[in-house]
């Protein structure tokens, strides 16, 4: 059904969530009342987050503490950064819906946009 | 050597005048695939009789430099002028450094050529990554909804204030979408971006974008291929533009252009190269070609596209044996 991928976002989710430092075993007994998984799941997927550099962790007792390293404003906001005003590798690589554009050209879609709401007002 | 010119001939007046041509038939975005699969011959067919020229070359320089490597040093040496001389002294040395020449060109520009795709790659895997991680999927509303695009591609929302939707390329592909988008898109307009996006994905037009770029790259001042970037750019639009007009209707895609369109931030005066492009994109949607117009379009375009490619392959054809002959 989901994918690995998809339990690494929903993990980060929880512990953006979360704001306090938390443990694998808090974050499990969360996610099982969503989905059947176990606990070795929820313990590597948050290890390899920590390898990526998404997680901090600081040892409390036998278990680890995780908490985000950015919060996730900061994740958005990079990715905006690189996707709107990149100019390099990858803002070749994506496709945008529109491209952005010179006053003008707001203008005049302006203006096209009160004449078509004009003729057939919805 | 006759047989090279013609065919370096071909190769110039291909390069030089069929951008011209193309320009022409494909400025009003009248079927935009076909325009887009002429471009893209072009560029391809210039490419290949540019080899086969300069295979011609070679050959005829391979056949040509005894005979004048001999004449040379029979006139400095006179008698003592021996075959054995002129073959290793003038023949073979100036020979082996052009060849050695050509194929470290060659290597450097397609070696350039990998690094930045793989940067490129590197980069772009990054995104995806982050944007799957710390975007929200957008629940599956319908036929356009959907946690999972075409080619397993995810949709992702990620909270921000600008307008955006794009899609990055990659296994596996996402579609990333704004809060700041989803707000001013009502249901049909989100189907048109959705599709819109899925097509280039479809259509693999990142990878038609990057080997454009990187044939402009390496062959500056050939106008078939710095133009060929910016023309295979906003064809790949038209045809995601034509593609989601198909799936949800046109005036579902011209609102959602231009809902997504009048909002967006001041751009950097940089990328006022770009501006026009939404707008000509929102006329070509209202005011479609007549049936008539566009069938002499797609015939002109075909037209084109099947000529340069026979061309093409006959010259490819009769540079091989010939220049087999003569090596």
């Amino acid at each position: 059904m989901r994918g690995f991928g998809d339990l690494e976002s929903v993990i980060m989710h929880m512990v953006w969530d979360h704001g306090s430092p938390v443990t694998v075993r808090e974050l499990f007994d969360e996610l099982r009342h969503e989905r059947p998984i176990a606990y070795t799941t929820v313990m590597s997927t948050m290890d390899n987050l920590h390898r990526k550099g998404w997680l901090a962790r600081e040892k409390d007792g036998k278990a680890y503490r995780y908490t985000a390293t950015a919060s996730r404003e900061q994740y958005s906001a990079r990715l905006m950064r690189e996707a709107l005003d990149g100019g390099g590798d990858t803002e070749a690589v994506l496709s945008h819906f529109v491209a952005q554009m010179g006053g003008a050209e707001s203008e005049v879609l302006r203006t096209v946009v009160s004449r078509l709401t004009r003729r057939q007002p919805r | 050597m006759s047989g090279a010119l013609v065919v370096f001939g071909y190769t110039l007046a291909v390069a030089w005048s069929v951008p011209v041509l193309l320009s022409r038939l494909t400025r009003h975005g009248i079927s935009a695939r076909l325009g887009l699969a002429a471009w893209l011959t072009a560029m391809a067919s210039v490419l290949a009789s540019a080899g086969a020229a300069v295979a011609l070359l070679a050959g005829a320089a391979i056949a040509g430099l005894p005979r004048l490597a001999e004449a040379v040093c029979r006139s400095v040496a006179g008698r003592a002028c021996t075959p054995v001389v002129y073959r290793s002294a003038a023949f073979e040395v100036p020979l082996g450094a052009a060849a050695i020449a050509a194929t470290l060109t060659a290597a450097v520009l397609a070696w350039r050529y990998g690094r930045a795709l793989q940067r490129a790659g590197r980069r772009t895997r990054a995104h995806a990554e982050v944007a799957r991680i710390t975007g929200r999927r957008l629940p599956a509303k319908g036929e356009w909804g959907g946690g999972r695009g075409m080619g397993g591609g995810a949709t992702v929302v990620l909270d921000a204030p600008q307008r955006a939707a794009y899609c990055v390329p990659g296994r596996p592909a996402a579609i990333v979408l704004t809060s700041g988008a989803l707000a001013v898109l009502d249901r049909d307009q989100l189907g048109a971006v959705l599709a819109h996006e899925r097509a280039h994905l479809a259509g693999r037009h990142h990878l038609l974008t990057s080997l454009s770029r990187g044939l402009a790259a390496s062959f500056p001042g050939v106008p078939v291929f710095t133009r060929g970037p910016a023309e295979v750019a906003r064809l790949a639009e038209l045809c995601a533009d034509d593609a989601a007009a198909r799936r949800t209707g046109r005036p579902a895609l011209v609102a959602a252009l231009l809902a997504m369109g009048t909002g967006a931030a001041v751009p950097a005066p940089a990328l006022a190269v770009t501006s026009g492009a939404v707008t000509a994109r929102v006329h070509r949607l209202l005011d479609p070609p007549r049936r008539g117009r566009r069938a002499r379009y797609g015939l002109a375009l075909t037209a084109v596209t099947l000529l340069l490619a026979s061309a093409s392959g006959l010259v490819i054809a009769f540079a091989g044996p010939f220049a087999a002959a003569l090596g």
